[in-house]
């Protein structure tokens, strides 16, 4: 022992503890104690007592190994290495202490470690024994016999008014109608609110509501999430999937197993194939070369969010060394990583059963039969195009990829299937996107090309409607790819497996069809009854969303890092009675809201005692107040200004439209605005815990921002006095002194705004294009697209210009955007007064792809100023192929003066009208006032191809040739129409109602509102 | 709520409680000023010297070779293969086999260090002296979107909070009316990825950057909507506050709803002086010259670069300017036509800045940081282009207290790859932060139970470049 504390401890203490001891343990290793180096690190044992050729650390301190050198940077004098062998061999004596005592059991897990009580099996618990006739359900008796123990008690119950809101924004995340708050409060009988949970409970607006919470756990986003962040048209099936399980109560197994494994479990079922959507859900990028890498992340997000989401671990932690302070081994990481290492991407499967397969099939063949000449013939002449196209974007991947693309499927091994097809989806691409209008080479060829394609329209009806395309994933085979565990030491195959300290052994597998039948396996162990993990935690995330906390306050963590659960026997208890109620979520939701402790107010003030007892009411003392979620806030707003579209299912909508928040796009990139100002996550990790952030920014947003100013227009008019617009947006009758304050606001506002202006003074027959008229733009309807090449030329005068920098818009095709595909497109206008351009240019702006195939936004100025109030001739040419847009602008008031010309160059190269949007002239295809012409147009065409100066004329009449041409002197063709200023949401001109309009306002943006308090 | 400073009490609640003024204060004061805004309060600090960064940053990847990292050999080899002693590097389209291609730059030594730079950087060479050129940068992602978020928030992968959010989480804001972190983009394009790069990932949404408009109104939404003038928003306001504190009147403890009425409160101010900030009309013809804002071709990012001189006097503590936003530094091919038009762009201007941070006595106590996501290939790609090299390219970084006129790392004679010193972007950011004043080591977040760093456990700061 004297050898040992004089001769051995000071060089583990000077050589070895800066990086293995309490605060760093490199490699997992920590030599402060005997304990823990017989259990060792990542790479297994660091000594064996007696042993010392078998002891990693000897082989390390020897530097027989290069790749295995400790200490790192200069080897130990040779007297200290022969110490250190001398003290292993003699047994590796280490003093008696009882402080620092480890014992380590089986598989060298700590006692400690195996104690920990979310490994211990779910505990059978009978409620605590209390007397409280506050009690009036089990739930109560735990919650009341720990505030007893706290010295609290609990709150009084919440009002019928405070309830319903709760109750119907809870279940389903909207408020209660008038009629549904009166029928609530004036229901005398004593089981009204038990009836009115049930009722809440079995309409479908419960799983549009409780599908939300699942959707942030699993990172669930329309669209790739990297630079492109491509939409994906086909994901939303599997929102409406959740929706439907949680309407359905499908039991949380099932569920389980259906996202896991669906496409082992029944493969011909489009029902359950869809959930396999969760094994899509990472982030991708469609044009990663780096495609190993890139496969390599995808996986290790499935591994993270699967331990997250079922187990309540945080097994991200383990995937570089053994999980500091929990016993999850780094083999463990990889055991889980190979139940998903076989999964691939699917982009080849229809969600449709086998019937309407075998029906769309045989009308297939019979188009394809019918049409196999006319295909032939348009492949003739664009494949010799495309396939070297193809061939490019396979020699752009490294050697080895392209060997296995070049490989036939049959003989590839299961990575090889994988990265392949990681592959091939990029060259599929060049299919995609290529424009036989834009590549074939000669005229003869675009005519004949078109020709083909109009012959083959003939035959559309013959054409089956299309199926919806499968968003899943299966295995890339019977055979798994091989998952490896790299350290210092080696490389160590790792088969599937679960927690080592709960299931040493590996599970037997077999083969599910043409599937490894591995994550089957997977779902099974996680939705075994007695699994520890999995079923305590999802119980306690249905707490949490009731309640704003988890029994286990880290949803996501219940490790050592995670919070310790306040009531860990009622966690057991609700946990045994939801897998015996055979995992339904509907009985558990009921249980906990019919308890005393959800009906208790939140409005209870903290004594000073309570202050320091529970000041973060861990014991629930009250119910937590909460500001209402994101899609809460949204949806709010488009039920208090009546106009929220109650529609279910189906593609998601843009979020400025007035569909409930879960049916609006979600962009990884480009979230809705308002609803990524309130903590709406973006859907690139799981997300267990809303945050609820409170910025000025978001204040700006909620007082200048047109989306909520539009609400509160629209409530307005729906409402005539003050007590309508309390009931609408609060659902309660404003107090005596509110309505004072509102009336005196009223009598103030109206007071005080100037005189109203006619709204209407444009004239039909003119050309005049004003806001807040009828004739604000005029869309043009199935117009021919330009193009890349193409010409604008306009007869204009402009009556003002934006006081910002807003562009008054003379023609264009785009929404306005600059960042995705849809936005693709162009406008010509004229800037203002804050512009960068300096106001009054003409300008050209272009949305496309550049020349690195990026997508380009470009202002392109003339730099020729226009006087207001004047005429004027306005051409431009825009060249994609030329690289340059060139203006023409003339005074036509100044008699004989010359017209003004410059050619600017610009990088767009392509794609112009790719966008979504349609040709629309004095404006953007959205409305949008500043970007408005004011003042005339009074001709406007758009010709393909770039007319030579001869072609143009000041004339409007002369004109002949033009994909669009208009002249306000004609009467209105029907490809035209005027788009008016939506009257509904523009705001009146009498001052009654604009204050009307700010009352609303006002009110929406109470924290009442925001509020569930 | 769980608490997520990893070392500290048990919930963000008693966190901020015993920060001494509940939630509102302290998520009011990080987005709008406050020491208390941050985990400072409780993190031991060195003493540092600079106390805000303007991030200059270059999207689409600056060339390393043709313009601050001179290597005469890529020139000898221009035409032949990469020698086989080179390992081949995955390359983003593909064309490592591609010949050398020529750099037609001309070099010149400058200052008392005699750091080589380029003629397309004559104007910040004049400032040699006080660059510390790491010529050894290296970073995880191959292309624009992973290698602009990686340089951003340390991951190629979404969702981790950017390098601003850490700052800004870490040391709080000095203004009580403008935001901590702000960015400013040198045309109304996209950065690749959008938001996400100024974004605070998995903190509290009053750590993200917001983003300013170099003309017109600087933020989103600052200005009233149309019809309603100042008298029109106050007197809602005035409504919304007085309803406000009647509810809060009787729900106290709830420090969210007093949180909100000052939100509202400094929105409103923000929309009075945040114009005031960016307004450079009070700035001399003299001073608007020096960044270059009397020649078309520089006036852009001449005019961000002044912005940015007013953030900083105006104690915003962190100032990304992208210049080339949506990828415009990439230069598949082309590359001379490309980045003599960008180079010129930037190089006036960033000249100035330094100049006039100088002058101003600022640049001791600012930290100005130049370079992209990566740089580019010895290798020529489609002829006269380069590709993609995150494996080793340059950034460069001055005042702020680092030691200047001199190179640190240093890549092969390719410049293909870093070979001496590293410096991947973990390390980039720990040493910013390191430049800062904190400790990335301890700069924690607990999220999901792992206690976050900005370095993801792997960064190492490159404390030499403070010369100690």
């Amino acid at each position: 022992m004297k050898f040992f504390e004089n001769e051995v401890r000071p060089i583990l203490v000077k050589r070895c503890y800066d990086c293995h001891s309490q605060t760093k343990q490199k490699g997992g290793l920590r030599v402060d104690n005997i304990g823990y180096l017989k259990a060792g690190g990542d790479t297994g044992p660091a000594l064996v007592p007696g042993h010392p050729e078998k002891s990693a650390l000897v082989e390390a301190i020897h530097y027989a190994n290069a790749d295995f050198q400790m200490p790192p940077k200069n080897k130990l004098p040779d007297a200290e290495i022969a110490i250190l062998e001398k003290w292993i061999k003699l047994g590796a004596t280490w003093p008696e202490d009882s402080t620092t005592k480890v014992v380590m059991t089986e598989g060298g897990f700590t006692e400690e470690q195996r104690n920990y009580w979310f490994f211990k099996p779910v505990a059978k618990v009978s409620p605590p024994k209390v007397k409280s006739p506050w009690v009036r359900n089990d739930i109560d008796r735990f919650i009341v016999a720990k505030q007893m123990e706290m010295k609290l008690d609990p709150a009084a119950a919440a009002d019928a008014n405070e309830l319903v809101r709760r109750v119907y924004f809870d279940l389903h995340g909207l408020p209660p109608t008038r009629e549904q708050i009166d029928s609530f409060v004036n229901d005398k009988d004593p089981r009204a609110y038990e009836k009115l949970v049930d009722e809440l409970l079995a309409s479908p607006q419960y799983g549009e509501r409780w599908a939300q919470h699942w959707l942030d756990l699993v990172r669930y986003a329309e669209s790739d999430g990297y630079n492109a962040d491509e939409y994906r048209p086909s994901v939303w099936p599997y929102r409406d999937y959740v929706i439907k399980s949680f309407n359905d109560d499908k039991p949380y197994d099932q569920f389980v197993r259906e996202q896991l494994a669906g496409d082992e479990i029944a493969p011909n079922d489009p029902s359950v194939l869809i959930a396999t959507c969760f094994l899509r859900n990472p982030v991708y990028e469609w044009n990663q070369r780096d495609v190993r890498g890139q496969w390599d992340i995808i996986l290790t997000d499935m591994t993270d969010t699967t331990g997250e989401l079922f187990l309540g671990l945080s097994m991200g932690c383990a995937h570089c060394h053994n999980h500091k302070f929990d016993p999850i081994l780094q083999k463990d990481y990889y055991r889980l990583r190979a139940f998903l290492a076989p999964v691939q991407w699917r982009d080849d499967m229809k969600l449709a059963t086998p019937a309407e397969k075998k029906v769309f099939d045989e009308q297939q063949a019979k188009w394809e039969t019918a049409t196999a000449d006319i295909r032939a013939k348009m492949d003739a002449l664009t494949n010799p195009l495309v396939e070297p196209k193809v061939e490019r974007a396979l020699t752009r991947f490294t050697d080895d990829l392209q060997e296995m693309v070049r490989k036939p499927d049959a003989q590839r091994e299961a990575l090889e299937k994988q990265l392949a097809g990681l592959c091939e989806r990029q060259m599929q691409r060049e299919r995609k996107t290529f424009d036989p209008m834009k590549s074939l080479k000669t005229d003869e060829q675009k005519a004949q090309y078109k020709a083909l394609a109009e012959e083959l329209k003939k035959f559309d009806e013959l054409k089956p409607k299309p199926l919806l395309d499968a968003f899943i994933a299966t295995d890339a085979g019977t055979k798994a790819p091989s998952v490896s565990l790299k350290t210092r030491k080696g490389e160590q195959e790792i088969a599937p497996g679960f927690l080592t300290l709960l299931e040493p052994k590996e599970p037997e597998i077999k083969p599910i069809g043409n599937s490894t039948g591995r994550r089957t396996v997977l779902a099974n162990w996680i939705t075994r009854p007695d699994n520890r993990l999995s079923t305590r935690v999802i119980v306690n995330r249905v707490w949490q969303y009731h309640f704003g906390r988890g029994i286990v306050a880290t949803a996501s963590d219940f490790g050592k890092l995670g919070e310790k659960p306040t009531h860990p026997e009622l966690l057991d208890y609700l946990t045994t009675k939801f897998v015996a109620n055979g995992w339904h979520l509907k009985p558990l939701h009921r249980e906990i809201m019919l308890s005393a402790t959800y009906r208790q107010t939140a409005r209870r003030e903290p004594t000073s005692d309570i202050a320091k007892i529970d000041p973060s009411n861990h014991y629930l003392w009250h119910f937590n107040p909460r500001r209402l979620d994101a899609e809460q806030v949204r949806d709010a707003l488009l039920a208090a200004s009546g106009e929220l579209d109650a529609k279910s299912g189906g593609p998601s909508e843009d979020g400025n439209g007035t569909r409930r928040s879960i049916y609006t796009m979600k962009k990884r990139n480009n979230q809705n605005e308002l609803l990524r100002a309130l903590d709406a996550p973006a859907g690139f990790a799981s997300t267990a815990e809303r945050q609820s952030t409170t910025t000025p920014t978001q204040a700006l947003q909620l007082l200048n921002g047109d989306w909520l100013l539009a609400r509160a227009r629209k409530l307005a008019e729906r409402v005539e006095n003050i007590n309508d617009v309390w009931l609408a947006v609060l659902g309660r009758m404003p107090t005596k002194i509110e309505r004072e304050k509102a009336e005196s606001f009223l009598k103030k506002r109206a007071g005080t705004a100037t005189a109203p202006v006619a709204a209407n003074d444009a004239d039909e027959s003119s050309g005049t294009f004003k806001e807040n008229s009828p004739h604000e733009r005029l869309v043009v309807q199935n117009g021919e697209e330009e193009g890349d090449e193409f010409t604008v030329e306009a007869v204009v005068s402009l009556n003002s210009i934006d006081v910002n920098a807003s562009v008054r818009t003379i023609a264009s095709r785009w929404n306005g955007g600059k960042d995705s595909l849809e936005s693709f497109g162009w406008s010509l206008g004229v800037t203002g007064v804050k512009s960068r351009f300096k106001p009054r240019n003409v300008i050209m702006q272009l949305v496309g792809e550049d020349e690195n195939s990026n997508i380009g936004y470009q202002v392109v100025p003339s730099d020729i100023h226009i006087e207001l109030g004047r005429r004027y001739h306005i051409v431009a040419r825009v060249s994609c192929t030329g690289h340059t847009v060139s203006f023409t602008v003339r005074d036509l008031d100044t008699p004989g003066a010359a017209p003004e010309s410059v050619v600017v160059p610009m990088d767009i190269r392509a794609k112009l009208s790719a966008g979504t949007a349609q040709l629309v002239i004095g404006g953007l295809n959205k409305r949008a006032p500043t970007h408005q012409w004011d003042g005339k147009i009074e001709a406007l065409r758009v010709a393909g191809g770039l007319l030579d100066d001869k072609t143009l004329n000041a004339d409007a009449e002369k004109w002949s040739d033009g994909l669009v041409t208009w002249r306000s002197a004609d009467p209105l063709t029907s490809q035209l129409a005027w788009s008016g200023s939506d009257a509904k949401t523009v705001e009146a001109d009498d001052p009654f109602h604009q204050a009307m309009n700010d009352l609303c306002q006002v009110l929406l943006n109470t924290n009442e509102f925001f509020y569930l308090h | 709520m769980s608490c997520n400073r990893f070392d500290l009490p048990n919930t963000r609640r008693e966190f901020l409680q015993t920060a001494g003024c509940g939630f509102g204060a302290v998520a009011l004061a990080g987005l709008m000023g406050g020491q208390n805004a941050s985990a400072a309060t409780t993190l031991p600090q060195r003493a540092a010297k600079a106390k805000s960064v303007i991030f200059l940053f270059m999207e689409g990847g600056p060339s390393h070779l043709d313009t601050f990292d001179y290597k005469p050999l890529v020139n000898k080899l221009a035409g032949q293969q990469l020698p086989a002693s080179f390992k081949a590097p995955i390359t983003a389209m593909g064309e490592s086999k591609s010949p050398l291609l020529e750099c037609k730059r001309t070099w010149k030594q400058y200052g008392q260090g005699g750091l080589w730079i380029s003629d397309w950087f004559q104007n910040v060479a004049q400032h040699a002296d006080d660059l510390a050129v790491i010529h050894s940068c290296a970073s995880s992602g191959i292309n624009h979107a992973g290698g602009v978020c990686s340089m951003n928030t340390g991951s190629v992968f979404g969702g981790r909070p950017s390098l601003g959010a850490w700052a800004s989480y870490g040391l709080g804001s000095e203004n009580q009316n403008l935001p901590g972190f702000v960015v400013i983009k040198d045309s109304e394009a996209t950065v690749v990825n959008g938001v996400r790069n100024w974004g605070n990932g998995f903190m509290p949404a009053v750590y993200q950057g917001v983003e300013f408009n170099s003309d017109g109104v600087p933020i989103k939404y600052l200005d009233n909507p149309k019809g309603v003038d100042r008298k029109r928003q106050r007197d809602k306001l005035d409504l919304l506050g007085a309803l406000n504190r009647d509810y809060g009147a009787t729900r106290a403890s709830n420090t969210e709803l007093d949180a909100r009425i000052r939100g509202y409160e400094l929105a409103y101010k923000m929309q009075a002086e945040a114009p005031q900030a960016v307004d450079l009309s009070k700035e001399t013809e003299a001073t608007k010259k020096l960044y270059g804002m009397d020649n078309e071709a520089t006036a852009v990012f001449g005019r961000n670069c002044l912005l940015a001189r007013r953030l900083v006097e105006n104690g915003v503590r962190f100032i990304q300017l992208y210049s080339g936003a949506g990828s415009k530094w990439d230069s598949h091919k082309g590359i001379e036509v490309n980045h003599s038009k960008l180079c010129n762009a930037v190089d006036r201007p960033i000249a100035g800045l330094l100049a006039d941070l100088k002058a101003r006595g600022l640049l001791d106590e600012t930290l100005v940081i130049w370079g992209g996501e990566f740089g580019r290939t010895p290798m020529s790609e489609q002829g006269d282009g380069r590709d993609h090299n995150p494996t080793g390219f340059t950034m460069w970084m001055a005042g702020g207290g680092v030691k200047g006129g001199q190179t640190y790392g240093a890549t092969d004679d390719l410049g293909l790859y870093a070979v001496e010193d590293r410096l991947h972007v973990h390390d980039i950011h720990s040493t910013i932060l390191y430049l800062m004043g904190l400790d990335h080591t301890k700069l924690v977040y607990n999220h999901k139970g792992r206690p976050e760093r900005i370095d993801q456990n792997e960064g190492h700061p490159m404390t030499k470049l403070l010369g100690e």
